[in-house]
């Protein structure tokens, strides 16, 4: 570790990690409830449920993100972190707004909008909140003795996530107008700017660990998020195919999200390209795997899965059933949730001192977390395929078709309980390195020790 | 190969021109919304049923023009499909309608916010969406075919009861199918049945429906020759 603030991002790695345990309970009740079993149904109703599960998500996404900046930013910049108090303050102030969110839930305080669910008042407290951030980031920046394009491309995609997140606090009393931008903050996030986040979290993380010249991973990164940008905003016309929009949108979106998956493809092919030119054996071969593993599965969750359902005459009669579900898990699982993962698997081994890397707790978390999701997402597309038949198809009443579908919700919390052993051995490992201590971290030396390749 | 100049080149042109041809999309979206969402029958009480749906967070296990969660059903169409009657039955006590399945929050609406939601629903239900939700396309023979009920029953029939019962195959399977029924029980007990279910046969899951007594007496005179 080049710079001491650089330590501040831990204490957002580890909010992750509690924010994600949190998450994975909560899908547990949802999971059960489908089941028939909710007993919950008068303290956690399934919508407060869900809105904690979804928001949980976003929020140590966000957080995970925001570590990561803390991290890179610096580092790429060459110089300490701008104000580390003023990172502390920010995190602390963004673990309040986000108790008082969710406990908000379970009291019927919030807006019925997906995804954005947070209460109105909250919203300006979070819009302050990233302002500090993007603020203390782009100061780091600005006095910097370094420029790079990776760091360049994370601070643009940060800032645009910022600017996006404020079409979502317009209020529309038509339900098409609230729709239509609503998409403008979840969808330009997901398939838009979080991909410039990905994609930079991406290049330095293959930077670190493949020793691949810059120059080279960072024209890619240009391509990338090129092409990514190129697809995904017509890309959100699949989003108003069927919501009161004029008709030339299933045309548009349905064209341009077909080519969605390219840019993801693009994503994996460039970790492998790179992994493969690798001309530095990096010991933190576990870093490697979820970097390698978000590269390919947010090809399979977000590029495949979601082509899978994007078509108009496809989505005609899978908008609105659970087939959106086994697309939404894998690909936020294999885009955003590996690439925090992975930054995380990097960083805190360099942050606390301890080499705990490459162990068999690391290994069997990666494995099972991800089988696991795999196995979610199978029952979700079997339970979503049966819905659409059954309900959309052929015209069978709602809770018929639930019920008839029970089962595959036994399934997904069987993969669920794999999912979550390898989730609980990952935060064992996270929390058997410790808290950082001044002059324990980790030097560039102790980077290039080179180990036998265990891929 | 494409030089790192040029690649960035690439990102921003690419960016700069699909964002404006995105934008201009927008302003054209704009001009034609009013229309295909009937904006002009948006009533007062459609705008506060919309902010009941919001303030419940209905999202978070309906779905309405097919976004939200999918544990609860699709809603786009619901005035359509169950009608005025069922729906104020329902939204009073959603528990009572489904005994032992799913279950909806109770919120105790008042008359006036139901009536609200309503209007919200019959304002949703009319708005033009390229053909969403799109009909049944694979046709069942005999099984499972909800709303067809044979024609000669009351209305307050096909509105309420089938959404649990059937006749002759068609209709709900939540309560007992009722063919023959009317060769069981005799029009005074089907009265007293229908009028108080728990006086008759206390712990039953049949809801007490609040029915007129001008309806009731339709579905009675209608079971009754169910022989």
């Amino acid at each position: 570790m080049k710079y001491k603030s650089q330590i501040v991002a831990y204490w957002f790695f580890a909010t992750c990690m509690l924010l994600l345990s949190l998450q994975v309970i909560y899908g547990f009740i949802m999971g059960f409830a489908h089941m028939g079993f909710d007993n919950l149904h008068s303290i956690i109703p399934f919508n407060a449920a869900r809105a904690t599960h979804t928001n949980l998500l976003v929020v140590w996404l966000l957080t995970g993100f925001m570590g990561a900046a803390y991290y890179i930013i610096p580092e790429e910049s060459d110089r300490e972190l701008y104000d580390v108090r003023l990172a502390y303050i920010q995190l602390i102030s963004l673990i309040v707004v986000g108790v008082t969110a969710i406990i908000g839930f379970h009291l019927n305080w919030w807006e019925g909008r997906k995804f954005l669910e947070i209460p109105r008042p909250l919203d300006y407290l979070v819009v302050v909140n990233v302002l500090v951030f993007i603020y203390n980031i782009g100061m780091t920046i600005w006095k910097g003795n370094k420029f790079s394009t990776t760091q360049l491309v994370l601070y643009v995609g940060l800032l645009s996530a910022a600017l996006l997140y404020l079409p979502g606090m317009i209020s529309f009393e038509n339900q098409t107008l609230d729709s239509y931008y609503r998409w403008w903050v979840v969808h330009l996030w997901v398939e838009g700017v979080w991909e410039l986040i990905m994609g930079s979290i991406l290049a330095f993380l293959l930077i670190k660990l493949t020793g691949v010249d810059r120059e080279v991973i960072e024209k890619w990164l240009y391509i990338i998020v090129g092409i990514t940008f190129l697809s995904g905003i017509l890309g959100t016309g699949h989003h108003y195919y069927y919501i009161g929009t004029p008709k030339y949108w299933l045309a548009v979106g349905g064209f341009f999200s077909a080519l969605e998956p390219i840019a993801f493809l693009g994503m994996a092919l460039y970790a492998i390209t790179m992994y493969r030119r690798s001309g530095r054996n990096h010991p933190n071969k576990v870093a490697l795997y979820w970097t390698m593993g978000c590269a390919v599965m947010s090809f399979v969750g977000a590029g495949f899965l979601g082509f899978a359902h994007t078509l108009p005459q496809v989505n005609m009669y899978t908008h609105g059933t659970l087939i959106t579900a086994m697309h939404g898990h894998m690909a936020f699982w294999g885009a955003y949730a590996m690439l925090v993962l992975a930054i995380i698997s990097y960083a805190t081994p360099i942050m606390t001192g301890r080499k705990l890397w490459n162990n068999m707790a690391s290994m069997l978390a990666f494995w099972l977390s991800n089988i696991g999701m795999v196995g979610m997402t199978g029952a979700f597309a079997v339970a979503g395929i049966t819905q659409v038949y059954l309900e959309r198809k052929m015209g069978m009443d709602f809770l018929t078709v639930q019920k008839e579908i029970e089962v595959h919700f036994f399934g997904l919390i069987l993969a669920g309980c794999l999912f979550t052993t390898g989730i609980v051995l990952y935060i064992y490992n996270f929390i058997k390195h410790g808290v950082p201590a001044p002059g324990n971290s980790l030097t560039e030396a102790d980077e290039v020790e080179s180990v036998p390749s265990l891929i | 190969m494409l030089s790192k100049k040029q690649a960035r080149m690439l990102f921003i042109v690419s960016t700069g021109l699909f964002a404006i041809v995105f934008l201009a999309l927008t302003y054209d979206s704009m001009q034609q919304i009013p229309a295909r969402t009937n904006a002009h029958n948006l009533s007062a009480s459609a705008i506060r049923g919309h902010e009941i749906w919001n303030d419940n967070n209905c999202m978070g296990c309906h779905t309405v023009l097919g976004e939200g969660a999918y544990y609860a059903p699709e809603l786009t169409r619901v005035y359509e499909r169950r009608g005025e009657k069922w729906m104020k039955m329902f939204l009073k006590n959603p528990e009572a309608m489904y005994p032992g399945q799913r279950k909806m929050v109770q919120y105790n609406f008042t008359d006036g916010q139901i009536d609200d939601l309503i209007s919200f629903f019959k304002w949703i239900g009319e708005m033009d969406l390229n053909g969403f939700p799109a009909k049944p396309t694979i046709k069942m023979s005999s099984a499972q075919n909800n709303g067809a009920v044979s024609a000669n029953s009351p209305q307050v029939f096909k509105d309420v009861c089938v959404a649990c019962h059937s006749v002759n195959g068609s209709g709900g399977n939540v309560g007992p199918a009722l063919d023959h029924v009317g060769s069981k029980f005799d029009a005074a007990y089907l009265n007293k049945w229908i009028s108080d279910p728990q006086a008759v046969k206390p712990g039953t899951a049949m809801p007490q429906l609040n029915v007129s007594d001008a309806d009731r007496a339709l579905v009675v005179e209608f079971l009754s020759g169910l022989k």
